[in-house]
């Protein structure tokens, strides 16, 4: 007896036990559904039947490439990435202005500008909704104190997006503003000082002095966001649930619907692996620049 | 009729006073050194000078005009910092332009201008170029090119020399005298080097603690400094300050040494107000102490001395003495410091005339 542990604790083999359990867990509740899935979007399948698979090919792919309510969502989608990506790019940019200037209390409001980005997403959600919410909402409360009616943001097109990209921008702006931040205190004071006594105005003070130190990183925030906002799934769901109509209808939602309210399980999964080649594409972007600034630095 | 004026300028950090009641005189066209070591101010000294900082007294005047309060911009004055500060994203064509830009130039004058520059630098063949890709010399020939290139009257070069090597030091000083003779322009260069002072500048203004302690020609200074810091700062190696009392009588007064006592020099007549004990500093430069030999007819005074220590220099010898309690240090000719070696014994004489008494309290030359 007592030779398990000690066996099992030998240096040799230590390191494979201890990350075995972390590997099991990720092929079962990650890579192994992931495949799966992939070879369903190649069979008729139902989630909710109980007939088997049959072979399809690349009919499912097929289909998902030339059915236009696909377009549509991929333009809902487009329109609130680039509103909502743009107001944090604009927004954390600001604020990063604002936070590389020294001023009282400067520490304690970063890191209150700082939480939203540790919330999770769920409870942002949750909390817009309420915001939004005409009868009792605090932001139909403030309106009605102006024009004494009621607002139902979420009750328009337009009204309804520009909810999903304010509830988006406040959560992820501080992302943006952390990595421009670190831009922005890389840049050595000498440098402004010599563009002083070089008599330059502020703007080319900026363009050839600050601009260059934080290009690379407004690029990897813009490229960051995009991926992340092109997936945005919680706070859709929660706040509009794709409503009114279709109108605020990501492409995430969508495939979510496709699965779990249709149970077009084939479908849903090729349209799925579509959107992963487009994460993987940015995503490499990504990583291109982010090797790119490493090289320069 | 001075073209910058400081007066009484006063900068501190919190706690730390930088420069401590500054006054600077810099005639126009002239090439002033400011000396002094690290922290004695010179950095703070030019920041406000030029604007960067901004003064807790005192004025700066320029050509005339009260400029304490203008903003960078409006003083127009260049400086060369001392860490180049080159912008490392534009190509060094683009930093030399870079102060053209607010000018509205033609883009034709900027070229002519950045290849008359260029030329003068010897930088024609890197203009395209980033600043990071070139050397040490260059670089600091781009900062230099990049104060010179909007002709500026007044140009501040804050230690330009401390981050090369020898041989482009030697050759920078000759530049920057060539610079200031061909373009007229009014220099103020702050170093921590006696030798690049005195070789380069037609006036020196000794900095001490945020403090002027003296001004003067290199020659002023190095022949009767005001002080005993002055005396140690300038002339290499360094003069021997021994410490020494004084002695005598009230009307006829002398310095007593550990080797001996004498009187006579200079310093006699203002001495007598100092009274019997007082504690002096007593100053001889290294190449006014001389072998003597036994035979010789040598009438001044002498010192018996012990060899300590020889530094080989080539064409010259320091030799490190012991005479009594006192270390001193002598300079030969090479020729003649071969006859010593490390613990021979020796007479060595000097000239009285040519030394110097310090009060020890206040550091101040009695003259």
């Amino acid at each position: 007896m007592g030779g398990f542990l000690p066996w099992l604790m030998d240096p040799k083999r230590r390191g494979a036990m201890l990350v075995t359990p972390a590997i099991v867990l990720l092929f079962v509740m990650n890579i192994f559904p992931l495949m799966w899935s992939f070879g369903l979007s190649f069979f008729h399948y139902k989630a909710s039947s109980v007939k088997p698979p049959r072979f399809a090919g690349l009919y499912y792919y097929e289909k998902v490439l030339s059915d236009p309510v696909v377009w549509e969502r991929f333009q809902t989608t487009a329109t609130i990435v680039s509103l909502s990506v743009l107001t944090q790019m604009v927004i954390g940019f600001g604020l990063a202005l604002l936070f590389a200037k020294k001023f009282p209390l400067r520490r304690e409001i970063l890191m209150l500008v700082l939480t939203p980005m540790m919330l999770s997403f769920v409870a942002v959600g949750v909390f817009f909704k309420l915001f939004y919410e005409p009868t009792f909402g605090v932001v139909s409360y403030l309106y009605r104190s102006i024009s004494g009616e009621a607002m139902a943001l979420l009750a328009t097109k337009w009204g309804a997006i520009a909810g999903i990209v304010i509830a988006d921008a406040w959560m992820w702006s501080p992302f943006v503003m952390l990595l421009v931040l670190a831009g922005l205190v890389s840049v050595p004071d000498y440098l402004y000082e010599a563009a002083e006594v070089d008599r330059a105005t502020p703007w080319e003070r900026f363009k050839a002095v600050t601009f260059p130190y934080i290009k690379g990183l407004l690029l990897l925030a813009l490229l960051f966001r995009t991926i992340e906002t092109f997936k945005l799934f919680d706070l859709v769901y929660i706040i509009t649930a794709g409503g009114p109509g279709a109108s605020t209808e990501s492409i995430a939602v969508y495939v979510y619907r496709m699965a779990f309210q249709f149970f077009k399980t084939s479908q849903s999964s090729a349209l799925s692996y579509i959107l992963l080649f487009v994460v993987i594409v940015l995503t490499n972007l990504y990583l291109y620049f982010v090797n790119r600034r490493e090289r320069e630095a | 009729m001075s073209f910058l004026k400081v007066s009484g300028l006063v900068k501190h950090f919190d706690e730390v006073v930088a420069v401590d009641g500054l006054d600077l005189d810099v005639e126009k066209g002239e090439f002033f050194a400011l000396l002094g070591p690290s922290a004695s101010g010179k950095t703070t000294s030019f920041r406000t000078i030029c604007g960067i900082e901004t003064p807790d007294a005192g004025t700066i005047e320029l050509d005339g005009a009260d400029r304490t309060h203008a903003t960078v911009r409006e003083r127009g004055i260049a400086m060369v910092f001392q860490t180049f500060a080159l912008y490392p994203h534009l190509t060094i064509r683009e930093n030399l332009a870079f102060p053209l830009r607010e000018q509205r130039m033609d883009r034709k004058d900027i070229e002519i201008r950045i290849g008359e520059v260029a030329e003068l630098l010897k930088l024609t063949h890197t203009l395209e170029r980033k600043p990071g890709t070139a050397s040490g010399g260059e670089q600091q020939r781009i900062a230099i090119g990049r104060a010179l290139i909007r002709r500026p009257e007044l140009l501040l070069l804050d230690e330009p020399l401390t981050n090369l090597d020898a041989k482009l030091r030697h050759d920078t000083r000759a530049e920057f005298k060539r610079i200031h003779r061909e373009r007229g322009i009014t220099i103020v260069f702050a170093t921590p080097d006696e030798l690049e002072a005195l070789t380069m500048g037609q006036r020196i203004g000794v900095l001490r603690e945020g403090r002027m302690v003296q001004v003067g020609t290199p020659d002023e200074l190095y022949e009767a400094p005001d002080n005993d810091y002055v005396a140690g700062m300038v002339g290499s190696p360094q003069m021997n300050l021994l410490a020494a009392t004084r002695k005598g009588s009230d009307t006829v007064p002398s310095v007593a040494l550990p080797f001996g006592e004498f009187g006579g020099g200079a310093w006699q007549g203002a001495l007598a107000r100092f009274p019997v004990g007082e504690a002096l500093t007593f100053g001889i430069r290294p190449h006014e102490i001389m072998p003597v030999a036994a035979s010789s007819d040598f009438d001044g005074p002498t010192l018996e001395a012990e060899v300590h220590l020889t530094e080989p220099l080539g064409d010259v010898v320091i030799l490190d003495l012991l005479a009594g309690d006192a270390r001193l240090k002598m300079v030969l000719p090479e020729e003649q410091a071969m006859a010593y070696s490390v613990g021979d014994r020796l007479t060595c004489g000097f000239d009285l005339a040519t030394t110097h008494v310090f009060a020890k309290e206040t550091g101040t030359a009695i003259r």
